[in-house]
């Protein structure tokens, strides 16, 4: 939102320079995010007067002109009278006329402060020399108008600053209107004022006729009156209307009017149309005008009959900007006739191109209204209005503030349009607001900001100083009520926000809670993470953050069922329609990302959260959600079994984490172990309970490195971190004693068959030695597999000793003896 | 020539080829090609859509084909051993390639700050519902101040949250105990937030928030004030001038924004402002949710975005950086 300060000046005093006030708003009511110093636009233009216009020889519409800036410019050319050349192409300039002119060697005002400023100069058009330019009103950013010369019409003299003239020394503040969203009041100029003289520590007292809340207007022409019926009081609080005769439709406003309208961001179009937009600006209460007769006309009576009532299905009608929209049951309609009930307005929003007005209009029905915002909000975006007017209505203007704007619109269009009072107000307000009075403890105001109170002086000279209403104290507390226009004050808090706001926050001196002293630990699931990202990141893995909403052709490339993913219905983006079962296909897709690069080797890990419609939901009824850790390791070179290289990866992690595991054949067709081919995949177990199934590593199918471009080298895992966090959580600390020398190291090596598991040998050798009392390591040394390809060699290195004595020659051969024997008693191994 | 039977026909031949890609060089296809130029100009486009509909059906049952005849091939390995046979034990990268993602750095280091203030840490949710987005929070069916959020929603009308915020109403009801035990609320959540924004240098629609929440007898605003100039203090490792503006959250009552001179270490000369999070006094209708009574409780909350403390710490230019995993970004932060 666009404000001027020079139109709050109007309301409030402001002395202090532009960026104290800049601050002291932003501390004390609502960010301003840019001021705009509009004067520097106008700092050369001067006011001129045509002494001479003439045509240019050979052209069309070209006029030679003399001006007369009062000799007010040093460096510019003159004739022998001290006038000034300009050739000019408007075909309203003439004599006698006082323009804006801009002088060589200075920007065009609509161009300032853009990339490509215009810098005039003097130069020869057809032949005359032309001394910078004779301006319109687009030219000095005033409004779109480039029909001709700005016509200069205040009284003023050759050489006069323009930017005096019409008060263009201003400063705009464009404020984060967000932050406003609870107060419509601040949506006016007086509502700001008021704020601003209250944050300087000053009375606000608001325009006589804003606190006339039931004016009373004289009729000096008669039309019908018309009649208003609220079909529910829910969603129109309160309708007013008047009756005004003998418009001037085509007059237009002066110059100030039209720019302060223009610098404030509304276009001016007619003095009609301003009148309502000024007010809006001034007080917050957009008014809609509608054509009298035409009115009449669709409502089929002896006199206007206004109904407010809600949209209906299938009901159409077509707007002001001649777009037919379909109606909601849920948009608010301004019918005419009783009976028939015809949609002449979306109310809040546009009017109806049937009851539009236009230059012939003479008779107009002037609408002040208040809208159920909720509703206007549906409006709104159903229908893509964002106009000023809905953005101050959805913002729930008060229902008292139609009557003041009303009237006072009826005595601006008589002054500037000739317009007759013609009706009485037709009203109807089913039912007006109760004022809300509150009384507040002094302790509550000191409890809520500081902890210390607040002289009560000050807070009740802060809230008069608000225009809070009967506003009394006693040693306790202080009682006020609120005044109209603050729709958001309900309970003492509401208060006590203007109390630290106004006074200042920045006034309140900050303390730390006193608390009992409590160590407090992150959580063990932050621990895990944390432990997990030191031990990857340790055996040179990235970790990267991928989307937890994902493309749908990234399910279907890795094989999931979209039927499993939560899916979003709005999402801007089509990269966000599901989200994620898992980490995996993720991270497949980065690991194609930085192959392209390209990167020869590298693993990528993520740690996050994953949903499946399957997991259901839990106690509160919402999805539940399961942590993950994946990692994807790939080489763009290696043609081995990738495999084992993810498999080194999750042994480092679980060795870290002291979790034995154990590898067991894929199975079940979980959303997870979609992307894995099993063949030459694993589940991963708990060793000692495998029951727990902690996650799956493999390599991927065909179809999945096929469709996400991926190299031959390349594998992966997925673990449930919250299946490790219990583990961890319920393991109790290990340590066995350590065994000071007496190490042996014998190496073994067995031939057994091609198909044999890996696993099955190692179990049967960890038995053997297990039955002692030894403390042992088993360290696979080579698989060798030769021409034949029916057997394969697996060689170990087996270390051991005894706590407390040295082993013999005799020992060491009978513990490897007893290896060899528990071995060989399975047929298929041998010894070698 | 009936286009459906050719259809069926081909689809067949691709389960019956042994290269099934031989199906696509059928002299069928080709006739129904050089019917295209015999028909009438307006049925042209239709049955040339046909057409293509039927090769593209065709690519996928070949993949489909070659894809399974390819899994046929697949060896089985033995997925107990600890390297594949005839080859050596395998080394891990080599420890300086690797990295911890700069925001999950970050998140654990406020998280330390602040469990060692005594406030206890839970990661939000990703997917959560209208109560815990909005209603719980003050915000009433329909209330415009929603449509700040630009929230997704899934068909079951779930909401990825907007804001960490979602925890609190959970945080309040945990805690309502310890409170009435003479106690008080302190935690943090913090995790992924969600927001329906077309995504450039400065706007992401997935990004960290970190939200806090106090709740006892006596907190008051000069007590969040505290906390928060204590938090950033520690973080930056500098005495820091804060500062607040008026803001408006329903959540709320008062509401602030609250903004920090840019430290030192980032170049700060203490004369520039960065805005870091939103903040307030606990809106009495907020405790009511969680059946904390307001008239004996108060409490304060606030809430910020990571990528920014991280960007300012790092001099991170552009916000997509963070969920790109890119290895030239990644690897930045050894």
């Amino acid at each position: 939102m666009i404000v001027s300060v020079n139109w709050l000046k109007k309301y409030v005093t402001i002395d202090r320079p532009i960026d104290e006030l800049a601050e002291l708003i932003g501390a004390r009511l609502v960010e301003i995010e840019e001021v705009i110093d509009l004067g520097a636009k106008y700092q050369d233009v001067l006011v001129a007067k045509v002494i001479e216009a003439g045509p240019v020889p050979d052209s069309d519409h070209l006029n030679l002109c003399k001006i007369d800036d009062g000799g007010v410019r040093k460096d510019v050319e003159r004739d022998e009278n001290g006038l000034i050349q300009v050739v000019c192409g408007a075909p309203n300039v003439r004599v006698g006329l006082l323009v804006a002119w801009l002088p060589p060697n200075t920007v065009v005002p609509e161009t300032h402060g853009t990339d490509e400023p215009f810098i005039l100069g003097a130069r020869k058009l057809r032949g005359f020399m032309s001394n910078g330019m004779i301006a319109s009103a687009r030219e000095l950013d005033l409004w779109d108008e480039h029909d001709g010369i700005l016509e200069i019409d205040r009284e003023a003299k050759a050489g006069d600053p323009f930017a005096e003239l019409y008060e263009l020394n201003d400063y705009l503040l464009d404020i984060e209107n967000k932050s406003l969203t609870h107060r419509p009041d601040c949506f006016g100029l007086i509502g700001l004022a008021r704020e601003i003289a209250a944050i300087q520590g000053e009375k606000f007292t608001s325009p006589d006729w804003f606190t006339v809340l039931n004016p009373v207007l004289t009729k000096v022409a008669e039309l019908k009156q018309p009649t208003i019926t609220i079909a529910d009081p829910t969603i129109c609080a309160r309708y007013q209307g008047i009756v005004l005769a003998d418009v001037d439709s085509s007059a237009r406003s002066d110059i100030l009017t039209s720019s302060y309208l223009a610098r404030s961001g509304m276009r001016p179009i007619s003095t009609a149309v301003d009148i309502t937009n000024w007010l809006m600006l001034v007080t917050g209460q957009p008014l809609h005008a509608f054509d009298y007769d035409k009115l009449l006309q669709v409502s089929g009576s002896d006199h206007p009959e206004i109904v407010v009532r809600s949209g209906r299905d299938d009901e159409k009608m077509t707007l002001l900007d001649g777009r037919e929209i379909e109606l909601s049951p849920e948009d608010i309609v301004i019918t005419a006739g009783d009976k028939i009930q015809k949609p002449v307005a979306l109310a809040g929003a546009m009017g109806g191109i049937e009851t539009e007005i236009d230059d012939s209009t003479k008779n107009i029905f002037l609408e002040s209204a208040t809208f159920n915002l909720y509703n206007l909000r549906g409006t709104q975006f159903r229908h893509g209005i964002f106009s000023e007017a809905i953005t101050r209505f959805t913002k729930g203007q008060p229902a008292a503030l139609t009557a003041p704007v009303l009237a006072e619109a009826a005595k601006m269009f008589a002054d500037k349009t000739g317009a007759k009072v013609a009706s009485d107000i037709a009203e109807s307000y089913p039912a007006p607001a109760e004022p809300v009075r509150l009384t507040i403890p002094l302790q509550q105001v000191a409890d809520v900001l500081t902890g210390t109170l607040y002289r009560e002086p000050i807070i009740v000279t802060m809230l008069a100083n608000l225009e809070y209403v009967n506003v009394t104290n006693d040693d306790e507390s202080v009682s006020a009520t609120a005044p109209w226009w603050r729709t958001d004050i309900h309970i003492n808090e509401d208060v006590i926000e203007d109390v630290g706001r106004v006074n200042g926050y920045d006034t309140i001196e900050p303390t730390l809670p006193s608390r009992k002293f409590t160590a407090v630990r992150p959580s063990g699931m932050a621990q895990l993470y944390d432990r997990i990202r030191q031990v990857l990141s340790a055996a040179g893995a990235n970790e990267v953050l991928s989307y937890s909403f994902i493309h749908g052709d990234l399910l279907a490339k890795v094989g999931q069922d979209p039927e499993n993913s939560y899916r979003i219905t709005n999402a801007i983006s089509p990269d966000l329609q599901y989200s994620r079962q898992s980490l995996v296909p993720s991270l497949l897709a980065k690991t194609y990302m930085n192959i392209k690069v390209p990167y020869d080797d590298f693993a990528l890990f993520e740690i996050g959260k994953v949903h499946q419609k399957s997991y259901g939901l839990d106690d509160e009824g919402v999805p539940i959600e399961r942590g993950k850790v994946a990692l994807v390791v790939a080489d763009r070179k290696r043609i081995d079994a990738a495999y084992y290289q993810a498999k080194a990866y999750v042994e480092e992690l679980f060795a870290r984490l002291e979790i034995t595991v154990k590898f067991v054949p894929l199975a079940g067709s979980h959303a997870s172990n979609k992307p894995f081919e099993p063949k030459r995949s694993a589940q991963i177990k708990l060793a000692s309970d495998p029951s727990i199934c902690l996650g799956v590593i493999g390599e991927f199918r065909h179809a999945v490195r096929r469709a996400m471009k991926l190299p031959e080298f390349v594998a992966g895992f997925e673990l449930s971190t919250d299946r490790i966090l219990q583990q961890i959580e319920t393991a109790s600390p290990h340590y066995e004693p350590p065994i000071f020398g007496g190490q042996v190291e014998r190496d073994i090596t067995v031939s057994v068959a091609a198909e044999t598991v890996y696993q099955n040998i190692v179990d049967v050798i960890q038995e053997a030695l297990g039955q002692t009392d030894l403390k042992f390591t088993i360290t696979p040394i080579s698989i060798y597999q030769g021409d034949d390809k029916a057997v394969k060699n697996i060689s170990f290195r087996l270390r051991f000793a005894l706590a407390g004595s040295t082993l013999t020659g005799d020992e060491v051969a009978t513990i490897m003896s007893n290896v060899s024997d528990a071995l060989t008693s399975n047929a298929n191994v041998k010894i070698v | 020539m009936n286009i459906d039977e050719v259809r069926a026909s081909l689809l067949e031949r691709v389960t019956e080829l042994d290269n099934p890609r031989e199906v696509l060089k059928d002299n069928r296809l080709k006739a129904l090609y050089a019917e295209i130029p015999k028909l009438p100009n307006e049925q042209r486009g239709a049955f040339g859509r046909q057409i293509n509909e039927l090769k593209e059906a065709l690519e996928v049952a070949i993949v489909e084909r070659e894809n399974a005849a390819l899994d046929q091939t697949v060896e089985p390995i033995d997925i107990t051993a600890p390297f594949d046979s005839n080859g050596t034990k395998l080394t891990l990268l080599p420890t300086e390639n690797g990295t911890i993602h700069p925001l999950s750095r970050e998140i654990t280091n406020v998280i330390d700050i602040f469990t060692r203030m005594g406030f206890e840490a839970i990661e939000s949710r990703q997917i959560d519902d209208d109560f815990h987005m909005f209603t719980s929070l003050n915000f009433p069916p329909g209330h415009p101040a929603r449509d700040g959020y630009d929230t997704f929603r899934t068909e079951e009308g779930f909401i990825p949250p907007a804001h960490t915020s979602t925890m609190q109403n959970r945080i309040l009801r945990a805690g309502r105990e310890k409170l009435e035990q003479g106690g008080q609320i302190a935690a943090i959540s913090y995790g992924r937030v969600f927001r329906n924004e077309d995504v450039d240098a400065t706007h992401e629609h997935t990004f960290h928030q970190c939200e806090g929440v106090f709740v006892s007898a006596t907190a008051s605003l000069s007590q969040m004030l505290g906390t928060l100039q204590a938090f950033f203090e520690t973080y930056y490792g500098q005495k820091l001038k804060t500062k607040t503006q008026p803001g408006y959250f329903p959540f709320t009552e008062p509401s602030l924004e609250f903004a920090i001179e840019k430290p030192v270490s980032l170049g700060g000369s203490g004369k520039e402002w960065l805005e870091m999070l939103g903040c307030g006094m606990i809106h009495p209708n907020v405790l009511k949710a969680a059946d904390i009574d307001p008239t004996k409780y108060r409490g304060f909350a606030w809430g910020g975005g990571l990528e920014r403390l991280v960007m300012l710490k790092y001099g991170i230019e552009d916000l997509r950086h963070f969920e790109s995993g890119k290895l030239q970004f990644l690897r930045e932060f050894k």
